[in-house]
């Protein structure tokens, strides 16, 4: 009989075992999913850097992006591996696909990235272009412009030679108009009869004076190379030497004639170089016309980037609607034809891609925006991966407390009757020796052991009666044997239920510690990618420094980036810190069972640090109404497991699925060295059939949630039974639960207050 | 001022950054463009209602015709049309049409089948038919048309089928295949007119060109450019140049600057003067071709003084064109006695020129009953021309012989597409021209500049000459089938021509171009015409 409480306890602890592997397994899945969360946000991280790097830069943030989001994916495939339940299946599917789709997301955003950076480029190589060309259009300006200055020496030279020419033979034909005149006048003074002298002399001057001219305009006409000119000048001298009218008729037509074509050529000379001065004077504005617009189109170039750098749509459309005018500007500027067509043509096809770069950023920034909503998905996905994996772990951590406390139930009852049969198959046959000892100790003089003789039955029982009280010296030995057997039975029940309470002890601890892992690994996750953020920003941040490129702007949101990442670090790594301490003393607690004093408002905050999961799954809100200082002796332990037990209750219990709820815990002090705690939800409240049977054992309204109907039945016995105070509940339908524990806090609270009281 | 210099420090680097991508990328092909530094505006650019080479080059690039000259010759041969039969009378003409021509497109026309016989037809028929929706738009005439006598030759334009098309004359026309190979024979496209009624503005037809040629009109900026891109469709395959620009210099001084600086890799008519030094020139080459050109000057025989013969022939004895063509042309040309070119079939050498002798046109001018001379205007052309390089000091000279006379001349002159418009007005009374040949037929002078047709407003008969015996000659010489038989009744004209002087023919003349060395595929055309088909840049 002694053997089976201990195959239960085996079988308990067997079935212990295996849940505590699920467990494990779900806290593997809680891990893993921290892990994805980490990737993923690093991802994000990655995607924003990739949006304002410099296109050089943009294929290593895409590759590191890749490879989180593939490491990411991994870990989601190894997670749904670990998947136990639909639900978990589910969410892992959903998480996927909505990786799937962020991926796809940035795919799209490389593509159309890479696109629009490939359109800066080539705008950027026509902007080089068109200044290449101005600056040709400039060197062959200058080229032109010593050549024009050759050609107006040139042609100036040829002007003066002609000029000469022409004074002279105009001077040369005056004169011999002069000549013909005065030798007309002078016949006419002949008949006058005047001085032949002075007629003679006054020819002989006029003769010398028109040869002088003559040779002038010779000497003229050799110099400007023009030499048959000149001989034919000199044969008409030669005429003219010979004297007569005819000679001096010739020259004056010779003269004429040459007048004729060399004044003309004069004037076709002024005009060319009229023609020349005003053409240089024009490639000059060209010059300039040119030059302005290059550099109009490097500046519009510049402030594209810019504008596209800062993904700002309006600036491009505004820079879009200046190339227009820019474009027609160089349409009707003198610009070398050799290259206008060129520019414009560029411009046009500079301001045709930039036109495509502003739907390429619209398709881009509606992405960003998917991508943004997608990362949010992502991340809560991943956290909600997360709390379903460790509340998976915390529920196997229940299920495998809640068996070792039916299994040890069972075991005790089971232990209990098996005693007492072992017990009454003992003490029966003792009974009715005893009971002929008593009759016979009470007639003795019925023959003491009368009858005894007797062939009767009487005489048997006589003789039997006789027998034991021969034999009862005998038997009871054996009698005592029995006891101590029995004695031995029920002590090693009390061992197994020691056994028992340990194990369940164990359970509620892995149950604490699978929470508070997971509490810690949000705050540590969070520090450790918040430091790696911190981490690559300050070396991103060195980089630029060193490369001299910052700009106080760039300054200013790095130490804001800075900031905000210390101010993370510190608010996670302090809750991490935290939650350690509160861990330290709430397993202290669970593992020793001890009796003693703490403040009783510190340690409530810890203990619903620890239930934070539990809440936060079931949206539902506690707040603390304690005296700040206010000191209890008494068993955390076990208030610890009776407030948790209440609450999960409430949680459970109080509300349905996903409404959320409040709970209230206030604690009160009715009386010297006693405490009341009040635990009061606001949720369905308890029916009033059923407020009598709460405290029942596998009293339970919610067993097809798997639940075991025990939480209450051990709420119950801890207050009674360890703590020694009272529990009570009251409740109205709607209105919520309120239970009520009233128990002894000893006089170390009460001690103080009494010093005071007396200091008074 | 941190923040300036990081900025500064940031706007360099980006610059830096800038230079350092340009390097990486292989910049883009630089568009090869060819220059040509032509010598003035043409008055439109659609040669249907052209006349003068400057107007017909520059609407040349966009346009086919049924048939053309092959490149520097006089030679008919196919382009549109890829066959054709002439019926054994001489009066019919059955053209088979190239399947898969494209027409270019613009902002406003797409199209949307390639060219037919209902283009061939409309190019016709808008010239031809007064009541033709597109006959009477932005005020222009056909004056190559009309002087050609096309509304009196054409007797039906059918479309027999798409790719057929008969034109039937009212009598035989020897040179009617030349003359459809001349520029005003152009084929438009009657599906852009089309939708140029729909969108009421018919005017586009000719200031914006819609052709099958091998360059698509891009622009033309009065005084400064006509810019052509290749066509990528031509039916002839695409040029080697991408752009093609008609840079507008009037100055042929300037023009050899530019084309010395490379900022022109063709240029129009050097100066006679700077041959030499172009010829010279290691980067230039030097493009010579006797022309089939005359210089002239040209007495408006409408009204007095110049109606009078007598006071014709004083002129013509006065001007000592020898001079002339001695200090203008510097031995580019040859002194001209007839209207007509030496080289030209039918010209009559036995004709002697008219005498320079001042003293026997005195005599003339006192017969006329002008002893002491008038006033008069004379007309010169801005722009140089392959039959003359320079009109202005051409008047001058004139100017200058004709003093004597009594003769004062009053020059002027006009901006080039508006002295040509006042000359066919027939405003001045004496003015300088001149006449380069289109399809090598004798009629294309004879006719075209002296026929009566031509007598009119819009007609190239700037002298306003109409002498019947002498266009019953032209006339009749045109419908005879065969040359000798021509060419008798034209040198018979040239005599009448001679004896009632309404031009001084001046100069024959060299036409001279010049190109940078890497232009490869040039040719110089004895018809005045710069093809740019087929040309290249190799530098």
């Amino acid at each position: 009989m002694g053997g089976i409480p201990i195959a239960i306890a085996a079988v308990i602890a067997a079935a212990a075992w295996l849940l505590l592997r699920e467990a494990d397994r779900a806290r593997n899945g809680a891990v893993l999913a921290g892990s994805i969360y980490r990737d993923l946000l690093v991802a994000t991280a990655e995607r924003d850097r990739y949006v304002i790097a410099p296109p050089a830069d943009r294929r290593d943030t895409a590759q590191r992006f890749a490879s989180q989001t593939l490491r990411a994916r991994d870990d989601l495939a190894a997670l749904a591996g670990v998947a136990r339940t639909p639900e978990q299946a589910e969410a892992v599917a959903l998480a996927s696909q909505t990786l799937e789709q962020y991926t796809a997301q940035m795919r799209r955003l490389t593509a159309s990235t890479e696109r629009n950076d490939r359109l800066v480029r080539e705008m950027a190589e026509r902007a080089t272009v068109l200044t290449g060309l101005a600056e040709q259009a400039r060197m062959r300006q200058h080229a032109s412009n010593a050549d024009i200055v050759t050609s107006l020496t040139e042609k100036d030279r040829r002007l003066r030679l002609i000029r000469d020419i022409v004074d002279k033979a105009q001077e040369l034909r005056a004169l011999v108009a002069a000549a013909r005149l005065q030798a007309a006048r002078l016949a006419e003074d002949g008949r006058g009869g005047a001085a032949a002298n002075d007629r003679e002399r006054g020819q002989a001057f006029a003769r010398s004076q028109l040869r002088n001219a003559v040779l002038d305009l010779m000497r003229a006409l050799e110099a400007a190379g023009r030499k048959d000119d000149a001989v034919t000048l000199g044969e008409h001298l030669a005429g003219l030497d010979a004297g007569g009218a005819a000679a001096e008729t010739a020259l004056v037509e010779w003269c004429e004639r040459m007048l004729k074509v060399d004044d003309t050529e004069q004037r076709a000379l002024h005009e060319e170089l009229a023609q020349l001065l005003t053409y240089s004077v024009q490639a000059n504005e060209t010059e300039q016309a040119t030059q302005n617009i290059a550099i109009a189109v490097l500046k519009l170039g510049q402030r594209t980037s810019e504008a596209l750098g800062k993904r700002d749509i309006e600036a491009v459309i505004a820079i879009v609607r200046e190339s227009d005018k820019l474009a027609s500007t160089m349409a009707s500027l003198p610009i070398s034809p050799l290259i206008q067509t060129e520019m414009i043509d560029a411009i046009g096809e500079w301001r045709d891609r930039l036109f495509t770069t502003v739907s390429g950023l619209r398709e881009q920034n509606a992405t960003l925006w998917d991508m943004d909503r997608s990362a949010v998905e992502l991340t809560e996905g991943a956290r909600s991966l997360n709390d379903m994996f460790t509340g998976a772990a915390d529920r196997l951590g229940a299920t495998i407390r809640t068996i070792l406390f039916v299994g040890g139930s069972f075991g005790l009852l089971f232990g209990a009757l098996a005693g007492f049969v072992v017990a009454r198959q003992i003490t029966r046959p003792l009974r009715r020796v005893q009971q002929s000892m008593i009759r016979l100790a009470e007639d003795p003089a019925s023959g003491g052991v009368s009858d005894s003789d007797r062939k009767d039955e009487l005489g048997d029982m006589a003789r039997a009666a006789n027998f034991f009280v021969h034999e009862i010296v005998a038997r009871e030995g054996a009698l005592r044997d029995a006891v101590d057997r029995a004695d031995a039975a029920l002590e090693e029940l009390r061992r197994t239920q020691a056994t028992l309470i340990q194990a369940e002890k164990m359970a509620s601890l892995g149950q604490l510690v699978a929470g508070v892992a997971h509490e810690i690994n949000t705050p540590v996750g969070v520090a450790l990618t918040t430091a790696t953020l911190v981490g690559e920003e300050a070396r991103q941040f060195a980089e630029e420094a060193k490369g001299q490129q910052l700009l106080r702007s760039r300054l200013i949101a790095f130490t804001e980036r800075m900031s905000e990442g210390a101010r993370l670090l510190t608010v996670n790594l302090t809750r991490a810190a935290d939650l350690v301490h509160s861990f330290k003393q709430v397993s202290a607690d669970q593992v020793s069972g001890e009796r003693r004093a703490f403040d009783l408002r510190t340690w409530l905050n810890e203990l619903l640090t620890s239930l934070g999961p539990v809440l936060r799954r079931r949206s539902l809100t506690v707040d603390v109404d304690c005296r700040p200082g206010l000191t209890v002796e008494t068993y955390p332990g076990a208030l610890g497991q009776v407030l948790t037990n209440l609450i999960v209750n409430a949680a459970v219990h109080g509300y349905d699925d996903g409404c959320g709820g409040h709970v209230r815990i206030a604690v009160r002090e009715p009386g010297p060295g006693r405490v009341a705690i009040e635990v009061a939800d606001d949720g369905k409240g308890i029916p009033p059939e059923r407020i009598e049977r709460i405290f029942d054992p596998f009293f339970t309204t919610a067993r097809h949630r798997g639940n075991t109907g025990l939480g209450l039945h051990i709420v119950y016995n801890l207050v009674v039974q360890t703590l020694r105070g009272q529990i009570e509940v009251s409740s109205e339908p709607g209105r919520g639960t309120t239970f009520r524990i009233d128990i002894p806090g000893t006089s170390l609270a009460v001690a103080p207050a009494e010093a005071e009281v007396e200091a008074v | 001022m941190i923040d300036a210099m990081a900025g500064a420090r940031r706007r360099v680097a980006g610059v830096a950054a800038l230079a350092v991508m340009l390097l990486a990328a292989s910049a883009p092909a630089v568009a090869k463009t060819l220059v040509f530094c032509s010598e003035g505006n043409p008055e439109a650019l659609n040669p249907q209602i052209v006349t003068t080479t400057t107007g017909m080059n520059a609407g040349r690039p966009m346009f086919n015709n049924l048939v053309e000259f092959a490149k520097g010759t006089t030679t008919v041969e196919p382009a549109l049309a890829e066959s054709w039969t002439v019926s054994p009378d001489g009066v019919e003409y059955v053209f088979h049409l190239r399947a898969g021509v494209k027409f270019h497109s613009n902002a406003v026309f797409q199209p949307t089948r390639t060219m037919n016989a209902d283009d061939v037809v409309f190019s016709l028929m808008r010239q031809w038919k007064e009541d033709h929706p597109f006959h009477n738009i932005s005020g222009y005439s056909f004056d190559f048309f009309r002087d050609l006598g096309m509304p009196e030759l054409l007797k039906s334009i059918e479309k027999v089928d798409d790719r057929t098309v008969r034109i039937t004359l009212t009598r035989p026309e020897a040179p009617f295949l030349a003359n459809l190979a001349m520029p005003f024979n152009v084929v438009l496209s009657a599906e852009y007119a089309e939708r140029l009624l729909t969108i009421g503005r018919p005017d586009m037809l000719d200031t914006q060109p819609i052709g099958t040629g091998p360059f698509v009109f891009q622009g033309f900026q009065k005084d400064v450019t006509v810019r052509y891109r290749a066509f990528d469709d031509y039916w002839g395959g695409r040029q080697a140049i991408d752009t093609l620009v008609f840079s507008i210099t009037p100055n042929p001084a300037v023009r050899l600057t530019k084309l010395k600086a490379g900022e022109c890799h063709v240029m129009a008519f050097p100066n006679p003067a700077d041959v030499p030094k172009i010829a010279e020139d290691p980067n230039l080459t030097l493009l010579s071709q006797e022309g089939l050109n005359v210089g002239y000057l040209a007495m408006n025989t409408s009204r007095p003084p110049f109606d009078d013969v007598r006071v014709r022939r004083a002129v013509s004895m006065a001007i000592d064109k020898a001079a002339i063509v001695a200090a203008v042309y510097q031995g580019a040309g040859t002194v001209a006695k007839n209207p007509i070119p030496p080289t030209l079939w039918s010209y009559n050498d036995a004709i002697s020129d008219v005498r320079f002798d001042r003293a026997q046109a005195q005599r003339a001018m006192a017969e006329a009953g002008y002893p002491s001379g008038f006033d008069a205007d004379l007309w010169y052309m801005p722009v140089s021309r392959p039959y003359n390089p320079n009109g202005k000091r051409i008047a001058e000279m004139i100017q200058s012989d004709l003093a004597p006379l009594g003769i004062r001349l009053r020059l002027e002159t006009r901006e080039w597409s508006e002295y040509r418009r006042e000359l066919q007005a027939g405003t001045p009374a004496l003015a300088l021209y001149g006449w380069t040949g289109d399809n090598g037929d004798p009629d294309n002078f004879l006719n075209v500049l002296l026929g009566c047709t031509s007598a009119r407003t819009g007609g190239n008969n700037i002298a306003r000459w109409c002498d019947p015996t002498y266009d019953d000659l032209v006339n009749r010489a045109k419908r005879l089938p065969d040359r000798p038989a021509r060419e008798a009744l034209y040198r018979q004209a040239q005599e009448i021509f001679h004896d009632q002087a309404p031009w001084v023919p001046l100069a024959h003349s060299v036409v001279f171009m010049a190109t940078r060395k890497g232009v490869k595929g040039f040719v110089i055309d004895p018809l005045g015409r710069h093809p740019f088909d087929g040309v290249d840049i190799v530098e």
